[in-house]
């Protein structure tokens, strides 16, 4: 895992935007055009409903990527944060008539305030013992909804009813009632989250977690408030898994505990690695293979414990081979192919 | 409120699965003391041999051949893992070595869902004769298996320590433990005390496997993350002391199996060593220490 301190480090200056730049650039909106339009008109509803999946667990990758790749904190919990992210939006759903998106905001702002504070303590350890207090605490965290249930439309703090024959579906916002268009919201909003980051890696708080990522004592003695800068990443992280938890409400319509196992946070970590945490495109490959893939082999047929088996080898491969993930390799490894082939060309036409 | 005759059970069954985390987290410990790797497929390789011996029981194989074919099954993969992968990630950090482990859970887990299919609805079960064999202390019935179990934990944590204080190997992965390239300078075959360790911990989590498929379930999913109660143990210890990550398991096991007949609290047994972790790593760390070795503490 080799940081892009130098990357992240290099001064702000006004520059004119140079050709790779422009390129990048109207490819990613030409990307999310397709998706916003094109994409939802020639996809089953099934695939449509993944797709939403998609979007939101590219923000649960991208907030796990924010902790991993530009800190340097792994995390073994982002599913518990994500539930309570959910159970918190549907909480709000079925108690309130406020706005879809204002409760999304609430969720991703309440998850945060409680990610801060088991960051508080959490953040004396670090490394390994780090990674393993939050699975700890996720492993709680599942326990605990596993008991007091999600919301399903009961009276009292925790809206849960355990008699209820008809649980009310937990509500879309009015724009976004159909799967197409919740699709599209969906996606808007992961956009939003994208951009956030982007604007930390590009400022001051990116500059300090790329230093704290190289080596802690370093910072410190270089004037990072470390501690300060590690708990924002938490907090920031908290508050996106929070957002996506919230998105995810909607997306389903029915919560149960079941759904967020809390090996499901290693399984995340693993697709996480693979598809790259030093590239915002990492928690997109993600995502996608995290939720398409399954659905994809599950329409072909496919056991998905060949999935598993799958990311089990490709953490590996990235941890010992290719630590950049596939955002990074695949691209690195078509340049290198572009290249093979156009010197077999050239020299097969010449005699 | 239950009464005192509530518990009485629930005392030996807590002891028999705390004898069972202690011996897993000595297992990880000294694993983790000679070669910096944290072992989270410790449960998923004993569920692994645990599923092997039920499938050679259904062919019915003597006894003792399955029970040794698990424990040979766990060895061989550790081993196989470590000789494969710990080389490549020697100079790695511990987390990178922990999250590389996650990577052989995931394929065990992957094939053991595959080859035992557990949707099938028929709920497996791997029995040892020592259940047959009870005998009571006061009004409490105990099986030779639960002695079995807490007799385990407490032999090998005794042993464990002789080995690693007394015998030349057992010097040498202290030294590793304390620097690995120093060590090696002065003429300790690194990579085959490497090796050791990775065997020993291999038929340790095979019979860790083989006595929680008994006194729990057999079940993949179950035994892949019973690991954690005994990486509780093993942090309340901060990966280090043997004589704590013992008594740390005996609590865990007794501590979760008590809270079964308490109403209010029984639903939440299961955060048993979650808390436990969470409150000794917490007040463990009060006194914060920067290290910039790397082996992070």
């Amino acid at each position: 895992m080799r940081a892009t301190l130098e990357r992240a480090a290099q001064p702000r200056t006004r520059r004119a935007i140079t050709r790779p730049q422009l390129i990048k650039g109207t490819v990613t909106a030409a990307i999310i055009l397709f998706t916003l339009f094109g994409l939802p008109e020639f996809m089953s509803l099934y695939y449509v409903d993944t797709m939403t999946q998609v979007a939101v667990y590219s923000m649960v990758a991208l907030a796990l990527g924010v902790l991993v790749g530009r800190v340097g904190l792994v995390s073994l919990g982002q599913v518990a944060v994500l539930a309570v992210g959910a159970w918190v939006a549907a909480r709000l759903l079925f108690a309130t008539t406020q706005p879809y998106l204002l409760v999304v905001l609430e969720a991703g702002l309440v998850t945060m305030l409680a990610g801060t504070l088991i960051g508080l303590p959490a953040l004396r350890l670090r490394g390994l013992y780090l990674a393993l207090i939050t699975l700890m605490l996720a492993g709680g965290i599942t326990v605990v909804l596993a008991t007091v249930n999600f919301p399903n439309g009961g009276h009292g703090f925790l809206g849960y009813n355990g008699s209820q024959v008809h649980i009310p579906p937990i509500r879309r916002p009015s724009i976004a009632a159909s799967d197409p268009a919740y699709f599209r919201y969906s996606v808007i909003i992961a956009i939003v989250m994208f951009a956030l980051v982007l604007a930390h890696i590009k400022t001051k708080p990116g500059r300090a977690w790329a230093a704290i990522r190289q080596s802690e004592p370093a910072a410190l003695a270089a004037g990072i408030n470390t501690w300060f800068y590690k708990l924002w990443a938490f907090a920031l992280a908290s508050f996106i898994t929070g957002v996506a938890g919230g998105v995810l409400a909607g997306a389903i319509h029915y919560l149960y505990s079941i759904n967020f196992p809390a090996q499901d946070s290693i399984t995340l970590l693993a697709v996480t690695l693979m598809g790259g945490v030093f590239s915002l495109w990492g928690a997109v490959v993600a995502a996608l293979l995290y939720q398409f893939l399954p659905a994809l082999l599950n329409n072909w047929g496919v056991s998905a414990d060949w999935l598993i088996i799958l990311f089990g080898v490709g953490v590996l491969q990235v941890l010992t081979t290719a630590p950049a993930g596939l955002a990074d390799q695949v691209p690195k490894d078509l340049a290198r192919l572009g290249r093979f082939l156009r010197r077999r060309l050239t020299r097969g036409s010449a005699p | 409120m239950p009464t005192w005759q509530n518990f009485e059970p629930f005392i030996v069954s807590g002891l028999a699965l705390g004898g069972v985390y202690a011996l897993s987290g000595v297992g990880l410990i000294v694993l983790y003391r000679a070669t910096g790797v944290l072992y989270l497929a410790f449960g998923a390789v004993g569920a692994l041999g645990a599923l092997i011996a039920w499938s050679l029981a259904t062919v019915s194989t003597p006894g003792w051949l399955t029970w040794l074919a698990c424990i040979a099954a766990a060895a061989a993969v550790t081993l196989g893992y470590g000789l494969l992968f710990g080389p490549a990630l020697a100079r790695r950090d511990p987390l990178v070595k922990a999250v590389a482990t996650i990577g052989l859970t995931l394929i065990l887990y992957g094939v053991m869902d595959l080859l035992w299919t557990t949707s099938g609805g028929q709920a497996r079960s791997l029995t040892l004769p020592t259940d047959n064999y009870t005998f009571t202390i006061g009004q409490i019935q105990v099986t030779w298996t639960q002695v079995i179990a807490l007799g385990a934990g407490v032999v090998l944590t005794v042993g464990t320590a002789a080995f690693l204080h007394y015998t030349k190997i057992g010097t040498a992965m202290r030294a590793m433990a304390n620097d690995r390239d120093i060590t090696a300078t002065l003429g300790v075959p690194v990579r085959k005390v490497e090796a050791a360790a990775w065997l020993g911990c291999g038929v340790l989590s095979g019979i860790a496997g083989l006595l929680l498929a008994d006194l729990v379930a057999l079940d993949a999913t179950t035994l892949t993350f019973l690991v954690i109660s005994s990486l509780a143990a093993v942090l309340v210890a901060r990966l280090r002391s043997i004589p704590v990550t013992f008594a740390a398991a005996i609590v865990v096991g007794l501590v979760h199996d008590l809270l079964t007949p308490i109403v209010a609290l029984s639903n939440y047994r299961d955060m048993t060593p979650f808390v436990i972790a969470a409150i000794g790593l917490l007040v463990l760390s009060r006194h914060q220490v920067i290290a910039t070795s790397r082996e992070e503490a």
